[in-house]
C-alpha cells in the first residue's frame, strides 16, 4: 500500500513537471551527498522544507517566532554577516567592517553601491538610517529587539552611502549588534509617505510621549499592515503565503549579489515551506516525496527513519542547535539558598541516562551556559555525574535529616521545622521537560524529598517566572553560535524588573566579570574572564544545567553542498545537479 | 458528533402492561430490581461496573511496589496497610523500612501484589517495551508500567465520574424542581438559563477553562459537573410539571403543606426515575469527557497517569501500539458497561418517563 | 402561531447575551496575559520551554502601548460593551496572534468544518434511517438484536480511542498505510486536476474523519427511528391502512416512515451546536484546518477576539438550532404553541 501511493505520488510529480522541462527523472542510484567533486553548482529545482506551523507574521521586527525568523533570514539582509564556519564577522551590505573610534563609541559603516532591493530600487544609507529609526521607535512593537539597541543613542548619514552610529558606552558586541541585528528595510516600501523623515534617532531615544503624530501614524501602520508581504534585499523573494498550507519563496533572478565574489550565492529556484502541524503526517509526507527536508523528532530519528528505502532516499544530519535546558532553583528560597543543596540536586539528576532514554541519545550533558563549540567554553568543569550518595552527604552537611521518621527530610530554618517539600513549575507543552521532572521527582522521593510538579499554561508560567514566584522551574535558553554575553542572565541587576536573572543569582565577583567582559575588546582576555565565570557557576550550581539537544535533519539525497556548521545547516547553499532535478524549472521566474 | 449527554433519546419498548405498579416508592424499587435482573445484557453491564468499582477501590492491593506481607530480619510487616496508616498520619515507617526499594531488599521475603509496580515507578532502562510477562501491557516512554497505570487510572476516572455527576445532579435537580414547581416567570427565567447552558459550546468551554487554570482533578470534576446538569434539570422540570398537576399534590398544597415539603417529600421521589437513568449515563459521559481532556493534555496534573494521558502518548509514539490498545479498551468497556446498565434501567423505568426533550 | 414565533425570537436575545457574556468573562478573568505571550515568542517558544535569548527584555512601554491599542486596559464591562457594539456591524476585530481579521480567519475555516459535519450528517442519516426501519419492521428478530448490539457498542467506543487506533494502525506508522494521517488534500492537489481526481483525493482524506465523527450517531438515530416508527405503527390510522388492504410495504414506506421522519428533523437542529466543539478532537488528531482546531489554538494563545468570535458563532448556531427545532415541533404538535401549562 505504501509503495503504491509512493508511485502515485511520483507519477503525479512527473506529470506536474511536464511542460517546460526537457528531462524529468528522479535519479535512481543513491547519489552520495557531500562527495568530493559533485561538479559545479547549478541553479534550478525546488527545496520543499517542512514547517511545523505558520509563521505568526512576516514583519521582520515585530515577529517573534522561530518559523518566521527562519523564513525572514532568506529575505532580509544586514550590514554585516558571519562566516558560517569561522563565525567571524564579514561585510555584506557594508563594503567592509566599520571604522571604530578610539573610545569605541562611534561606528562608521561605508556601504556598497551596488546593493538593491528585490523591487530593483537601490539600497542606500537612507534605508539604513530608516531601519535603525524603526528599531528605535518605542511605538513599534518590537520590545525584544529594542533591548539590544538601548545603548545606541544616535545615527546619522555622513553621505549617501556612509552611516555613523553612536553608542552610550563601549561594548564589544556593538559591532555585531549594529552590523547583524539592524535588518535593512526599504524605506520606500515600509514608509511610503516618509513619515519618519524629520525625527532623529536621538528624538526616538527620548521621551515617547513627545513623539509627533506622524511617528505614531507610522508605527501604527507598520505594526498592523506589513505582516504578510515582506520586501528585502536578500537572494530570495517572498512569493506567497497560503495560511495553513505553505509559504513560498523564489530565487530573485535579479539578485544584486549574483556572481559577485565574497557574496554567498544561492541556487535552488524555490524554497517552498510546507506547513504540516502534525509530525507523523510530516514524516509520512517526507517518505512519500512531498517534502525534501525536515527535522526529525528523537523518536523518528531513532525508529522511524531506518528502513533501507529511507536510507536510499535521504541522508540524516545531526547538529547541535545552540541552546541548553536547565532546572532553575530560586536562589532566594529557604531550601535552595544553600549551594550545597543545589549541588545535591544536580548529583541526584541522572542526566546521562536521561539523554540516553528521553532524547534517544540525541544530546549532550552540559555543565555551563557556554556553547561547547566556543573558545570560551571551559572543558575542565566538574561533571557532577549522577551520585546519590554524594548528594545525601551534601544534604546532611547542609543540615537536612529525617528527624521524625515520616520519610521526609527536614531542617530547622529560622526556628521552624521545615520539611523538604517544594514545587517545580513546568510549562505545559514541553514534553521532554515534563519527562525530566518526573524522573527527578521519583528520584527525590526515594531520598526523602517531596517535589510536586505543577504544569502551567505558557503565559501563566512566564508570568510566574518573571515575578519569581517559584521554587524551581525547568526551562531552556536558545542563543546564537556567536560570541556569548551572559550579562542579561547572571548579573545581579537583572534580577529586578522582570529581567532575565529569574533565579536572583547574586555574586559580586561574577558581577564584576560580566561587566568587565563587555568592555573587553581583546578576545583572549575575554576567554580568560569567562573561564573564571564558568568555574564560579560550576561551584555555585544556581541552575542544574541539563543538556543541549541534537537536531536531526533528513535531507533528500539529490541535494549537494549540504554541510553541518556550528550553527546548523544552511539550505541556501544547497543545489541539485541538472540531471537529478525533480521540479520543473519554475515558470514563475520571469 | 451527537452531544454526549444524557439527552440521547434511545428506543423505548412500548410495554404498556408494565404500568400496573403503584406510585409509592417501596413497591417501585423492588419491582425495578426484579425486572432489571431479567435483562441479561444489562446484568452483564452491572457486573462489569461492580468489577471496575472493585478494581478502583482495591487498586493499591492489585498494583503496588510494596508487598502485602514482608519478613525482614526476623520481623513481620504489612507494608501496604502501613502505607495507608502513614498517609493518614496514624503511624510512621520504622527506620529500617524508610524509603526502601522493597524489591531490592536484602535478606527479605515478601508477597507482592499481582502487579508489582506503581504507575509512578519510572525506570529509564525499560522505556517503551512491548507487552511481556514482566510488563503485561508494556511500558511507556519513562518505563512506567501501563497495566499499573490503568488499574490506578480507573480510580481517577471513576471518582471524577461520580463527583462530577454528583455535582450535576444537585444543581440540575434543584433548578429543575424549582422551575417545574413554580412555573410562570420562574420557569421562564430558569428555562432561559437552560438555553444558555445548552448554547454554550460545552467542550470548547471546558477546554478553555481547563487550559487556562492550573490543572487539578477537583477543577476537572467541578467544571464537568457544572456543564452537564442541563439534561437532568430538564427531565426534573418536566416531571415536576406533570406531577404537580396530579390530584394528590394539589391536595397537599390545599392542606397547607409547605412548598419545600411538597417538592422534596411528595413530588421528588416520583420524579427521580429519569434522573437515575441520567446519572448512570452521566457517569459514562463524564468519564469520556475527562479522558478526552487528558488526551488533549489539559486538566490533569503532570504526574498523574490517567487512561487519557496514556492515549495521548500513544498518539505521538505511533509504533507503541500497546499504549493505544489497552487504555482505550478500558475506557470503552467502562463506558459500555454503564450504558448497558443505564439502558436497562431506562427500559425498566420506562412508564415513568414522559417526554424525551 | 405568529405571536409564538415572535415570542421565541425575542427570548433568544437574553440567551445570546448570557452565552457571550460567559465566554467573555472566562477568557478575560483567566490568568495569563496575551501581551506577555507575544513578547515571549508566541506559542512556538512554548514547545520546548525555550525563550530565545535575543527576544528577552522588559520593555513594558511597548507592551502597554500594545495593550492600549487593543483596548485591554479598559475595565471589563466597557470592553464587553465595545465588543457588543462592534458585533452589530459584524466587526469581530483582529486576531491578537497575527493581526488578521478574525472574521477572515473564521470564514476561511467555516467551509471545512461545515463540509466535515455535513458529510457526517449525511452518512449518519444514510445508515441510521434504513437500520431503524429494518429494526422496526422486524422487531426483536436476530437482525434487530444484532443491530442494536452493534449500535450500542459503537456508541460506547470513545472517539479518542478510535482515532488513535486509526493513526497507529492504518495511517502510515509501523503497520498499514490505508489513509493519510492528516490534512484535507494531498500536497500535489491542484485546482487543475480533473473532477474525478479531486473527488478521489478529497474522499481519501475525509473518509476517516467523517466516519469517526459519525459512528456514534448510527446508534442514537437508528434507535430513535425505530422507536418512533413503532410508536406510529401502533396508531389507529396504520391499522386503518392495513384494513383498507394496502400492501404492507406501502403501509410502511408511505405512511409510517413519513410520519416518523418528522421528529428526526428536530435532531438535525440539535446537531448545529456541536459543530465547533464536536470536531475539536478530530480536527486536532487529523490536522484538519477547521473551526475546532482554530478554537483550541486560539484558547491556548489567549487570542480573545477569535475565541469570542467562535463562541458567538457557536451560540448563534445553537440558538438557531433550538429555534428551528421548536418551530418544527410546534408545527407538528399544535398544543405546544398555544399555552404552556394546563391550569
Amino acid at each position: 500500500m505504501l509503495r503504491r501511493s509512493w508511485r502515485v505520488g511520483f507519477v503525479l510529480l512527473v506529470l506536474l513537471g511536464c511542460g517546460d522541462k526537457t528531462e524529468v527523472k528522479v535519479s535512481d542510484a543513491p547519489p552520495a551527498a557531500n562527495e568530493k567533486n559533485p561538479g559545479n553548482p547549478v541553479t534550478g529545482d525546488w527545496l520543499v522544507i517542512h514547517s511545523l506551523s505558520d509563521p505568526e507574521q512576516l514583519n521582520p521586527l515585530t515577529s517573534s517566532d522561530a518559523t518566521a525568523s527562519e523564513i525572514l533570514a532568506f529575505i532580509f539582509q544586514s550590514l554585516l554577516t558571519r562566516d558560517p564556519r569561522s563565525l567571524e564577522l564579514k561585510p555584506l551590505i557594508a563594503e567592509s567592517r566599520p571604522v571604530i573610534s578610539e573610545d569605541k563609541r562611534v561606528y562608521t559603516f561605508k556601504l556598497r553601491r551596488d546593493a538593491r532591493f528585490q523591487d530593483g530600487k537601490p539600497l542606500t544609507g537612507e534605508d539604513v538610517l530608516f531601519s535603525i529609526k524603526v528599531i528605535k521607535c518605542p511605538l513599534v512593537n518590537a520590545p525584544f529587539l529594542q533591548v539590544y539597541f538601548n545603548s545606541v543613542i544616535d545615527a546619522r548619514l555622513v553621505d549617501e552611502y556612509t552611516i555613523q552610529f553612536t553608542t552610550k558606552e563601549p561594548y564589544f558586541l556593538n559591532e555585531s549588534v549594529l552590523g547583524e541585528n539592524v535588518v535593512l528595510l526599504p524605506r520606500h516600501y515600509y514608509d511610503p509617505e516618509n513619515l519618519l523623515k524629520d525625527v532623529t534617532v536621538r528624538d526616538l531615544t527620548g521621551d515617547p510621549a513627545k513623539l509627533s503624530e506622524k511617528v505614531r501614524k507610522f508605527a501604527d501602520n507598520f505594526n498592523r499592515n506589513y505582516s504578510r508581504k515582506p520586501l528585502g534585499s536578500g537572494p530570495y523573494k517572498f512569493e506567497g503565503w497560503e495560511t495553513g498550507r505553505e509559504v513560498d519563496l523564489i530565487r530573485d533572478p535579479n539578485y544584486w549579489g549574483s556572481g559577485k565574489s565574497g557574496i554567498d550565492q544561492v541556487y535552488v529556484d524555490r524554497l517552498l515551506h510546507r506547513i504540516i502541524n502534525n509530525l507523523d503526517a510530516a514524516l509520512v509526507t517526507l517518505k512519500s516525496g512531498g517534502l525534501d527536508t525536515m527535522d526529525l523528532t528523537p523518536v523518528q530519528a531513532s525508529r522511524g527513519s531506518n528502513s533501507e528505502r529511507f536510507k536510499r532516499e535521504f541522508q540524516k544530519f545531526e547538529y547541535f542547535a545552540p541552546s541548553y535546558s536547565y532546572i532553575g532553583w530560586n536562589n532566594l528560597s529557604p531550601i535552595f539558598r544553600d549551594k550545597r543543596v543545589r549541588q545535591a540536586m544536580t548529583y541526584l539528576t541522572d542526566r546521562k541516562q536521561m539523554v540516553k532514554t528521553l532524547l534517544f541519545g540525541l544530546g549532550e550533558v552540559v555543565n555551563g551556559p557556554i556553547f561547547f563549540f566556543r573558545p570560551e567554553y571551559d572543558k575542565n568543569l566538574n561533571e557532577y555525574a549522577y551520585n546519590p550518595d554524594k548528594a545525601m552527604s551534601l544534604l546532611r552537611e547542609a543540615g537536612w535529616q529525617d528527624t521524625d521518621g515520616d520519610g521526609v527530610l527536614d531542617k530547622v530554618i529560622e526556628g521552624q521545622k521545615t520539611p523538604s517539600r517544594f514545587e517545580i513549575k513546568i510549562p505545559s507543552g514541553s514534553s521532554t521537560g515534563k519527562s525530566v521532572i518526573l524522573v527527578l521527582q521519583e528520584e527525590l522521593k526515594r531520598h526523602g524529598i517531596i517535589a510536586t510538579v505543577r504544569d502551567l499554561d505558557w503565559t501563566i508560567f512566564l508570568d510566574d517566572v518573571k515575578n519569581h514566584k517559584f521554587d524551581a522551574v525547568i526551562m531552556a535558553w536558545a542563543m546564537q553560535a556567536s560570541e556569548p554575553d551572559e550579562y542579561q542572565v547572571w548579573h545581579s541587576s537583572q534580577a529586578a524588573n522582570k529581567g532575565s536573572n529569574h533565579i536572583s543569582f547574586k555574586n559580586s565577583r561574577v558581577d564584576k566579570i560580566l561587566a568587565d567582559y563587555r568592555r573587553e575588546f581583546d578576545e583572549k582576555r575575554r576567554v580568560e574572564l569567562y573561564r573564571e565565570f564558568q568555574e564560579i557557576l560550576n561551584d555555585e550550581q544556581p541552575y542544574t544545567f541539563l543538556f543541549a539537544r541534537k537536531s536531526v535533519s533528513a535531507v533528500q539525497r539529490r541535494f549537494r553542498g549540504v554541510q553541518v556548521y556550528p550553527a546548523g545547516l544552511r539550505p541556501q547553499e544547497w543545489w541539485v545537479p541538472r540531471d537529478a532535478q525533480k521540479y520543473a524549472r519554475e515558470a514563475a521566474l520571469r | 458528533m451527537t452531544p454526549r449527554s444524557a439527552n440521547i433519546p434511545v428506543a423505548t419498548t412500548a410495554d404498556e402492561n408494565s404500568l400496573a405498579v403503584s406510585e409509592s416508592p417501596g413497591g417501585l424499587w423492588s419491582d425495578v430490581r426484579r425486572r432489571f435482573r431479567r435483562n441479561a445484557i444489562a446484568l452483564v453491564g452491572f457486573y462489569v461496573v461492580c468489577f471496575l468499582t472493585c478494581v478502583a477501590l482495591f487498586a493499591d492491593f492489585l498494583a503496588n511496589d510494596k508487598p502485602y506481607y514482608l519478613e525482614y530480619h526476623g520481623k513481620v510487616y504489612f507494608p501496604i496497610l502501613r502505607s495507608y496508616l502513614v498517609g493518614m498520619r496514624l503511624a510512621n515507617w520504622p527506620t529500617e523500612l524508610l524509603n526502601v526499594n522493597f524489591k531490592k531488599l536484602e535478606g527479605a521475603k515478601g508477597i507482592f501484589p499481582p502487579n508489582p509496580y506503581r504507575p509512578s515507578n519510572i525506570n529509564l532502562l525499560e522505556p517503551l517495551e512491548s507487552p511481556s510477562s514482566k510488563h503485561w501491557f508494556g511500558t511507556d516512554k519513562l518505563g512506567r508500567d501501563v497495566a499499573s497505570g490503568m488499574i490506578h487510572g480507573s480510580r481517577i476516572s471513576l471518582s471524577i465520574g461520580f463527583v462530577a455527576v454528583g455535582i450535576a445532579v444537585i444543581i440540575g435537580v434543584i433548578l429543575g424542581a424549582i422551575a417545574g414547581y413554580f412555573g410562570s416567570w420562574v420557569d421562564l427565567v430558569i428555562s432561559r438559563l437552560f438555553e444558555i447552558m445548552l448554547s454554550i459550546p460545552t467542550f470548547f468551554l471546558l477546554i478553555t477553562v481547563a487550559a487556562l487554570l492550573p490543572p487539578s482533578i477537583f477543577l476537572t470534576m467541578a467544571i464537568i459537573g457544572m456543564t452537564s446538569w442541563v439534561g437532568m434539570a430538564r427531565f426534573t422540570r418536566n416531571e415536576f410539571l406533570r406531577i404537580r398537576s396530579l390530584d394528590y399534590v394539589t391536595a397537599a398544597i390545599a392542606l397547607g403543606v409547605s412548598d419545600r415539603k411538597v417538592m422534596f417529600k411528595h413530588i421528588l421521589p416520583n420524579a427521580l426515575a429519569p434522573v437515575i437513568v441520567s446519572v448512570v449515563l452521566g457517569i459514562a459521559g463524564a468519564i469520556l469527557v475527562e479522558s478526552s481532556l487528558s488526551f488533549l493534555g489539559i486538566g490533569v496534573p503532570a504526574e498523574l497517569v490517567t487512561w487519557g494521558s496514556i492515549l495521548h502518548e500513544a498518539s505521538t509514539t505511533t509504533f507503541a501500539w500497546w499504549l493505544a490498545v489497552f487504555p482505550g479498551f478500558a475506557i470503552f468497556i467502562t463506558v459500555l458497561a454503564y450504558y448497558l446498565v443505564g439502558e436497562g434501567l431506562r427500559e425498566v423505568l420506562d412508564p415513568r418517563l414522559r417526554g424525551l426533550r | 402561531m405568529g405571536s409564538y414565533l415572535v415570542q421565541r425570537f425575542l427570548l433568544l436575545i437574553p440567551t445570546f447575551i448570557g452565552v457571550t457574556l460567559i465566554g467573555f468573562l472566562v477568557m478575560h478573568l483567566a490568568p495569563g496575559d496575551p501581551a506577555e505571550l507575544r513578547a515571549a515568542g508566541g506559542l512556538g517558544g512554548a514547545r520546548e520551554g525555550a525563550i530565545s535569548r535575543n527576544k528577552q527584555g522588559s520593555v513594558d512601554e511597548a507592551l502597554s502601548q500594545w495593550r492600549k491599542q487593543y483596548g485591554l486596559d479598559r475595565p471589563i464591562p466597557i470592553q464587553y460593551a465595545i465588543w457588543l457594539s462592534n458585533l452589530a456591524t459584524l466587526n469581530f476585530g483582529e486576531s491578537f496572534k497575527d493581526n488578521q481579521s478574525v472574521w477572515l480567519k473564521i470564514s476561511e475555516r467555516i467551509p471545512v468544518t461545515v463540509k466535515l459535519n455535513l458529510l457526517s450528517l449525511l452518512l449518519v442519516y444514510a445508515i441510521a434511517i434504513p437500520l431503524g426501519i429494518y429494526s422496526a419492521t422486524h422487531p426483536n428478530s436476530l437482525g434487530d438484536q444484532v443491530t442494536t448490539l452493534i449500535a450500542f457498542v459503537l456508541f460506547a467506543v470513545p472517539l479518542i480511542w478510535a482515532a488513535t487506533m486509526a493513526i497507529v494502525f492504518i495511517c502510515g506508522g509501523d503497520f498499514l498505510y490505508l489513509f493519510p494521517p492528516a490534512g484535507l488534500e494531498s500536497l500535489e492537489y491542484s485546482s487543475n486536476w480533473p473532477l474525478w481526481r479531486k473527488f478521489k483525493d478529497q474522499t481519501w482524506h475525509l473518509f476517516l474523519p467523517v466516519v469517526m465523527l459519525s459512528y456514534d450517531g448510527f446508534a442514537g438515530l437508528s434507535r430513535y427511528m425505530r422507536a418512533s416508527m413503532l410508536d406510529v405503527m401502533g396508531q389507529d390510522f396504520v391499522q386503518m391502512a392495513r384494513a383498507k388492504g394496502l400492501a404492507e410495504r406501502v403501509v410502511v414506506f408511505k405512511h409510517v416512515v413519513r410520519n416518523s421522519l418528522i421528529p428526526q428533523v428536530t435532531i438535525l437542529a440539535s446537531i448545529l451546536p456541536g459543530l465547533i466543539g464536536g470536531s475539536i478532537i478530530i480536527e486536532t488528531i487529523f490536522s484538519i484546518p477547521g473551526l475546532g482546531q482554530l478554537g483550541y489554538e486560539s484558547v491556548l494563545a489567549r487570542d480573545y477576539p477569535t475565541v469570542m468570535a467562535l463562541f458567538t458563532v457557536s451560540a448563534l448556531l445553537t440558538l438557531l438550532g433550538i429555534l428551528i427545532s421548536d418551530l418544527l415541533l410546534a408545527v407538528v404538535d399544535p398544543r405546544i404553541a398555544f399555552g404552556r401549562r394546563q391550569q
